[in-house]
């Protein structure tokens, strides 16, 4: 996306009455800015039991007190709280394209590059479908065939309805609202995110994502993910799309809790491919997530795999709790920055329990002038016998504008553990270049085959529909810097 | 006694406590401890410090009886004796050992290229007692060992040293470290490198149990010219090292390298930071640690390379062994690159020693104990075998031994 597509969405969003489409929605308006009375508008609106009203206005009070985390190597005005819509805008407020015709035609070919069916295209780029979407009907088949293995997959609105015992039981309990203001800010004002439920002893069929879920299209501001993998259970999740996604939210503040029981395994992929602003770092999305996994039986196991493309500011670090003996913690990222955006990135793995094991491996290639940091922390305590950690991140630089930062934090209190870093920095391989170049690829063909070399061991760890997608997605994100 | 009336009531013990400039500079620094308040949570350098020792101690400073001495040996070798901090003037054709002055201070403390945000060089200029400054000149190959003595109980030495290496001179510097009384020294040494000149720093750091060292340094290099240290740490006491190396022109080269041993309850901060600022520079920082019984360790290490500096080679590697398991080490190596033709990279391991190895050694007949020994020794054999003073290697090993007869 460029100005120009700012340009076209500015011009839709002064045009809002010409439709007329505001006054049937006005008593629903929300105001802006956040407050107590927000909050329990929020959960009237989403017809909320009285507990987790109270659960949210904690959450508020908590937030109140907290500064913002300053340590990430990241620079951004401050953030207005008070300037920012909390509970979904309504439709209407801003004017979405009629057709394909109206989107920018560069987004357009974004999507044709990803190979993206063209009744997805308009769901992607906002037009106004009216024909029902093929994906509902998918997502019925699907839906009959999880419950009938016991599987509960809705929103998290919908659980704290029907679930209240889950949702009581485990909801902040890997993140606790107070563990620092993003957290504190979703806890209080989440409006949307998926819920998952799998049975001991149930092995998920599909890939659960939220494709899939009904109602699902408007992805919210303040998402809340909650994934509970009881005894013995296995799920792979999907979070996002390779499709850059057009948002008008700048701020975005979502949670995510995985819990995984003794034998369980869960597996959480994410594309993440939001706005980047355009080529002179206006606009953008920033993104501040929070992302934690509880291994909390004995031989669990959870594994993230991200491959992060867009966003203004990045600021994520999915990270493991290794509570149970013999659990694993895995993670794969891939982070791509171009023109100016700046990603703050990584992941903490604190073992625990005896003999656990952590994997990761961190890409992060920086192009134009963005800012790529690895932040990552390992760190044993002093009952984690036999605990191993291996972790190696590689940054590439393309250009002399950019910069790429690693920052790993390692601390060990147990002398039976070993704990391993390899990290490394450098530009693209002259020699492989020249090689790429000599057998007839252009140039900008050679670097993307290089750098698609270069994520592999990543990209590799993604399911199958994901990583042919993905691949595409570092050679589109390449594009335009190299050269 | 908070700093700033500590600092007031002892004014007049102060080096250049009448100068205007250094007293506004020196309220600026109070401010910065006032607004901070050696806030532990947000500042990872200040981590394990027993920070009462440091804030609120008793300022304690005598100007020694017996002054330093000098000996001029054969060679072109200097042996110097340093009281209290202090070291009596000195001159001839090849060296120049003076009081340090005010101009060394602003020099100093106007160096922008510097990060001043370290709290214990702060402290260092705040209360400011004693240093020297030495200058080889020209086209000189100097060796010179400085023992480092304290006098009294209970004192606070707060050192500043100057060394200025001339043009195409070379500098073999011996600093030893080893007192027995309970005081507190915190040395900033602040090292200048002209073209084509070479410093060796060799710091041997023994003190016993109650004795605090607090020792930084920042080195600027400038064109063809090469920093080697070597940090060699059995002290019993609290150690820090912070090291700063700035590679300020082409060609220069700067190699930290460090070994601790640690034991009982003893705690050791230690930090290598390497600015790169121009082209085709090289850096290597490599420290090693093992730690025994309830002995903490930190260790930063970061590499900066500027926009400016391609061609530049930065190197990393920081090991560390745990013997026992109430022994916790922290390491954070950190890369902070912002030009494309560089060759960076960085490892770090933490663990116990190989259990395959101790196997393979037991099954030859050796004892567990032994065969710990042997490969503690091999850990650190590469850094011990690389001195090429005899008379230095000789001082180590026996100080290694006696770290080893401790190991149970």
């Amino acid at each position: 996306m460029n100005s120009e597509t700012l340009n076209t969405l500015d011009s839709y969003s002064k045009n809002k009455y010409k439709y007329g489409f505001v006054t049937e929605i006005d008593d629903e308006k929300p105001k802006k800015g956040l407050n107590e009375d927000t909050i329990k508008f929020i959960s009237l609106k989403k017809n909320e039991p009285e507990w987790m009203l109270d659960w949210r206005l904690k959450a508020y009070s908590k937030w109140k007190k907290m500064k913002e985390p300053k340590w990430a190597n990241l620079s951004f005005p401050e953030i207005d709280y008070q300037d920012i819509y909390y509970y979904s805008a309504p439709k209407g407020f801003e004017k979405k394209p009629k057709d394909l015709s109206e989107v920018d035609p560069k987004l357009i070919e974004t999507y044709n590059k990803l190979g993206i069916p063209l009744e997805e295209q308009k769901v992607l780029a906002g037009v106004a479908v009216d024909v029902v979407f093929d994906s509902v009907s998918v997502a019925t088949t699907y839906k009959g065939e999880l419950e009938k293995l016991g599987i509960i997959f809705c929103s998290i609105g919908e659980a704290i309805q029907k679930h209240p015992d889950l949702i009581k039981k485990y909801l902040g309990s890997v993140i606790p609202p107070g563990d620092h203001s993003f957290s504190a800010l979703n806890s209080a004002v989440f409006t949307d995110g998926s819920f998952v439920y799998i049975p001991e002893g149930v092995k998920c069929p599909i890939e659960l994502s939220t494709y899939f879920r009904i109602n699902a299209e408007n992805t919210g501001q303040f998402e809340r993910t909650l994934i509970i993998a009881d005894k013995g259970s296995y799920v792979s999740y999907l979070e996002g799309c390779t499709a850059p996604k057009r948002d008008d939210n700048q701020l975005h503040a979502a949670n995510v809790e995985l819990i995984a029981l003794e034998d369980a395994e869960i597996k959480y992929s994410t594309v993440q491919n939001w706005y980047p602003g355009d080529e002179d770092g206006k606009g953008g999305i920033y993104n501040f997530v929070t992302k934690r996994g509880l291994c909390a039986g004995k031989n669990s196991k959870i594994s993230w795999t991200q491959v992060e493309t867009g966003s203004a500011i990045t600021w994520k670090y999915p990270s493991c709790i290794l509570k149970g003996d013999n659990s694993i913690g895995e993670f794969y990222s891939v982070a791509i920055t171009n023109n100016f955006q700046q990603a703050d990135t990584g992941t903490k793995m604190t073992h625990i329990g005896k003999n656990t094991k952590s994997k990761i491996i961190s890409k992060g290639i920086s192009l134009g002038k963005s800012q790529n940091t690895y932040r990552g922390e390992v760190s044993f305590l002093r009952k984690a016998d036999k605990a191993r950690n291996y972790t190696q991140c590689d940054s590439l630089l393309v250009g002399n504008q950019c910069g790429a930062h690693t920052v790993p934090y390692i601390d060990s209190k147990n002398n039976t553990a070993v704990i391993e870093h390899e990290a490394s920095t450098s530009k693209i391989n002259e020699d492989q270049l020249y090689y790429c170049r000599q057998r007839g690829l252009s140039h900008e063909e050679a670097v993307s085959l290089i750098v698609n070399g270069f994520c592999k061991q990543v990209l590799q760890e993604l399911p199958m529909e994901f990583a042919v997608e993905a691949q595409k997605l570092v050679s589109i994100s390449l594009e335009g810097s190299v050269g | 006694m908070n700093i700033q009336d500590n600092y007031l009531k002892n004014k007049k013990n102060i080096f250049f406590s009448e100068n205007k400039d250094i007293q506004t500079h020196r309220e600026k620094l109070i401010n910065i401890f006032e607004n901070d308040k050696f806030d532990k949570k947000n500042n990872e350098s200040l981590k394990n410090i027993n920070l009462k020792n440091f804030i609120d101690f008793k300022y304690k400073y005598l100007i020694p009886e017996e002054t330093s001495v000098i000996n001029n040996n054969q060679d072109n070798s200097y042996s110097i004796v340093s009281v209290n901090g202090q070291c009596s003037s000195f001159k001839d054709d090849k060296i120049e050992i003076t009081k340090i002055l005010d101009e060394d201070y602003n020099d100093f403390s106007k160096n922008d290229t510097i990060e001043h945000n370290d709290h214990f060089v702060n402290l260092n200029s705040l209360f400011l007692n004693c240093g020297f400054k030495i200058v080889i000149k020209k086209n000189n190959n100097i060796k010179i060992k400085i023992s480092n003595i304290i006098t009294d109980d209970d004192l606070t030495i707060f050192q500043k040293n100057n060394y200025i290496c001339e043009e195409g001179s070379s500098l073999n510097l011996i600093e030893e470290y080893e007192n027995k009384n309970n005081s507190t020294s915190n040395v900033l040494n602040v090292i200048k490198l002209e073209k084509n000149s070479q410093l060796n720093h060799f710091l041997i750091q023994d003190n016993s149990p109650n004795h605090n060292l607090i020792i930084t340094s920042h080195s600027s290099c400038k064109k063809d010219s090469t920093f080697n240290q070597k940090v060699y740490n059995f002290s019993e006491g609290y150690v820090r090292n912070f090291h700063y190396s700035e590679l300020m022109e082409t060609n220069s080269e700067a190699d930290l390298q460090g070994i601790f041993f640690l034991k009982d309850n003893n705690i050791s901060n230690n930090k290598t930071f390497v600015k790169h600022l121009a082209e085709d520079c090289k850096s290597n920082q490599v420290y090693k640690g093992i730690l025994n019984d309830r002995s903490k360790a930190t260790y930063f290490s970061n590499t900066h390379v500027d926009q400016a500096a391609q061609k530049t080679e930065g190197y990393q590697l920081s090991k560390g062994i745990l013997l026992s398991d109430n022994a916790s080490y922290f390491s954070k190596p950190e890369l902070k690159i912002y030009a494309d033709d560089v060759k960076c990279s960085h490892g770090s391991t933490i663990g116990p020693i190989d259990e395959n190895a101790i196997f393979y050694l037991r099954s030859r007949g050796m004892s567990k104990i032994a065969a710990t020994k042997i490969l503690i020794s091999s850990f650190i054999n590469e850094e011990l075998s690389s001195i090429d003073n005899e008379q230095m290697s000789e001082i180590i090993q026996k100080k290694l031994v006696r770290y080893l007869s401790k190991v149970k």
